[in-house]
């Protein structure tokens, strides 16, 4: 009889022990000034007067922690993420085993942190084949912004930012922090939800001016990337804590 | 209890036994097909090596298959292009008689094809230094358009549909599944067993009977420790540095060396040391190949020597080599030819139909 409950006991499947799901879903929205991001339909104005259209918008977020109300920080297990406009299931991030606890904003980085840049081939979204690590010069392109604009001076009109770089002096890594409106109650085994807008319109304005007359393509680590960089650091912000 | 029911029960467990026996059968059976380890050589009075095995040991299922790939013309666009078609055995893993690289669609890069070869004491890949990690080269020639040219994710669908991929993968990685983290640290896998370190020159170094340099090999040793082995530091014949020698600017191919990389104008014109191990199997030389011949080299060092605000204050005047002092060399460098790695038969080509 022994033998036969050690054998039963064996095969039950290990449902007990399971802790409950708490989690915190991010949903992303995207915006450009203000107004959704249609991509290639939609034709917008930058700081500089110039019109253009958005042909791709993509970026990495990674290295989450969570600020507790009475002011810690908690990081949260190494999660990576790439948001891409034209994937509607990508904009929804789900950070896991989240304690429960009140919380009164998230910090985070736009791009993929140092030690990932330069340890070798990753997978998943971190997989060279999503085309957003550099063949020539090692790293991870951060965040990108295509388009399409008449005051690129080129034959193609188009734009390319593609910015990175993980080393100094050019780092574009910079942690992030978004306050939230109200303080986050996340409940043990409930799935918490904050809205988040990310405005690409910010690329070319929020800390200085960029005109496709000055810079159209940027492929490479430097100041021009950082100068967006600088941009798109404001791009995010906590529309609303849903549950 | 019943007599009945215990029946019942025995013979459930009875039965659940004989399940488990065989799941441990099969289990035995599956720790049977792991990959078996493969243990590296590492040459007794190198550095501990830079590359970091252990998210990637050494298997020997892994090594074979990095080195099927590695000699897969089908990696490129149009099948026609092979690692192994730029990185020649017999040239030490360089491109024979080849200035500049060449790829697929008859295209032509600016620089010549580095010898590979002790990868696994690099920091940095590519002549400037550009790719970061050996995990990482394989991207750069398989998607360069001048090169190999794939589109990666083409690439891995291919590779699924190709039955002998996929038993391949299944014994290197213990699945038929076919990721680029799984196809690059096989190629990994492969380059870190090219190990150059049986040259005549190890061999005295390593004090092995019998084995001595000739007078002028000797003679040889002592004008390059006098005048090379600063930058071609030893064991390695290079401190991985990057440099400017004074190698004339060669306008039509407008490369800026490392500067292209770092973006720091003190870097223009400066390239990574290369090794002198296999020197002579693995001419041309310099980045962009111009020097075909070993004398070539060292008429330009002794006499060709053009300094920039950039150029090494090592080399900014020249390095004197009289006629009998370059022939010397070459006898010496002709030592540092390692023929137990190009004439490797767990290197040599696989030769795929």
């Amino acid at each position: 009889m022994c033998c036969l409950l050690m054998c039963c006991s064996s095969l039950l499947p290990a449902t007990a022990g399971d802790p409950p799901h708490t989690a915190l879903r991010l949903s992303v929205r995207h915006l450009v000034d203000g107004k959704p991001l249609v991509r290639r339909d939609s034709v917008y104005t930058n700081a500089s007067g110039e019109t253009f259209t958005i042909t791709r918008f993509r970026y990495y977020l990674s290295n989450f922690s969570l600020l507790t109300t009475d002011g810690k920080e908690l990081r949260l297990p190494p999660n990576y993420f790439l948001v891409d406009d034209s994937i509607p299931s990508s904009k929804e991030i789900v950070l896991n085993n989240i304690p429960a606890g009140n919380y009164s904003g998230i910090r985070f980085l736009i791009g993929v942190d140092s030690i990932r840049n330069a340890s070798g081939v990753q997978a998943g979204v971190l997989a060279p084949e999503n085309g957003l690590f550099w063949t020539w010069n090692s790293g991870y392109i951060m965040a990108q912004l295509e388009g399409v604009s008449p005051a690129v001076k080129a034959p193609s009109h188009q734009f390319l930012f593609h910015i990175g770089g993980y080393r100094k002096p050019y780092s574009v890594l910079q942690p992030l922090t978004l306050s939230f409106p109200k303080p986050l109650v996340v409940a043990a085994g409930k799935e918490s939800q904050i809205k988040v807008v990310a405005d690409a319109g910010k690329w070319f304005h929020a800390a200085g001016n960029v005109s496709f007359q000055d810079v159209a393509v940027i492929m490479a680590p430097g100041p021009n990337a950082l100068k967006i960089a600088a941009n798109y650091f404001h791009m995010f912000e906590v529309e609303e804590i849903v549950r | 209890m019943n007599r009945k029911a215990w029946y019942i029960a025995s013979a459930f467990c009875l039965l659940l036994l004989l399940v488990q026996a065989g799941r441990k059968e099969s289990r035995g059976y599956s720790a049977h097909a792991a990959p078996d380890p493969y243990v590296l050589q590492l040459p007794p009075g190198f550095p501990p090596p830079v590359y970091n095995f252990s998210q990637n040991p050494l298997t020997k299922q892994g090594v074979a298959l990095g080195r099927f790939m590695f000699y897969d013309y089908r990696l490129s666009r149009d099948s026609t292009v092979s690692c192994g078609f730029c990185h020649q055995q017999f040239a030490a893993f360089g491109h024979f008689d080849h200035a500049l690289s060449h790829g697929v669609g008859g295209q032509q890069g600016i620089r010549s094809v580095p010898v590979i070869f002790n990868m696994i004491w690099q920091k940095e890949f590519m002549w400037d230094g550009g790719v970061n990690n050996l995990e990482m080269q394989p991207l750069t020639p398989l998607t360069d358009h001048a090169e190999m040219a794939v589109d990666l994710r083409e690439l891995l669908k291919k590779t699924q549909r190709d039955a002998r991929y996929r038993k391949m993968f299944k014994e290197a990685f213990g699945s038929e599944e076919v990721t680029s983290e799984r196809m690059f640290k096989a190629i990994t896998q492969f380059v870190a067993t090219m190990i150059s370190a049986g040259s005549k020159y190890d061999s005295v170094m390593r004090k092995i009977p019998g084995v001595y340099f000739s007078a002028e090999e000797s003679a040889g040793y002592t004008i390059f420790q006098q005048k090379c082995a600063s930058c071609h530091k030893e064991p390695l014949f290079t401190d991985l540095s990057y440099r400017g020698n004074g190698l004339p600017y060669f306008a039509p191919l407008n490369d800026a060396g490392r500067m292209r990389i770092t973006s720091d104008s003190t870097d223009y014109l400066k390239f990574k040391v290369p090794t002198l191990r296999n020197i002579l199997k693995s001419a041309p030389y310099m980045h962009d190949g111009r020097f075909f011949d070993i004398f070539q080299v060292f008429a330009f060092y002794d006499h060709g020597v053009e300094p920039l605000p950039g150029t090494d204050p090592q080399v900014k005047k020249g390095i004197p080599l009289s006629a009998t002092e370059q022939r010397q060399l070459y006898h010496f460098l002709n030592t540092l030819t390692d023929y137990s790695l190009i004439k490797n038969e767990e290197l040599s080509e696989v030769i795929i139909e």
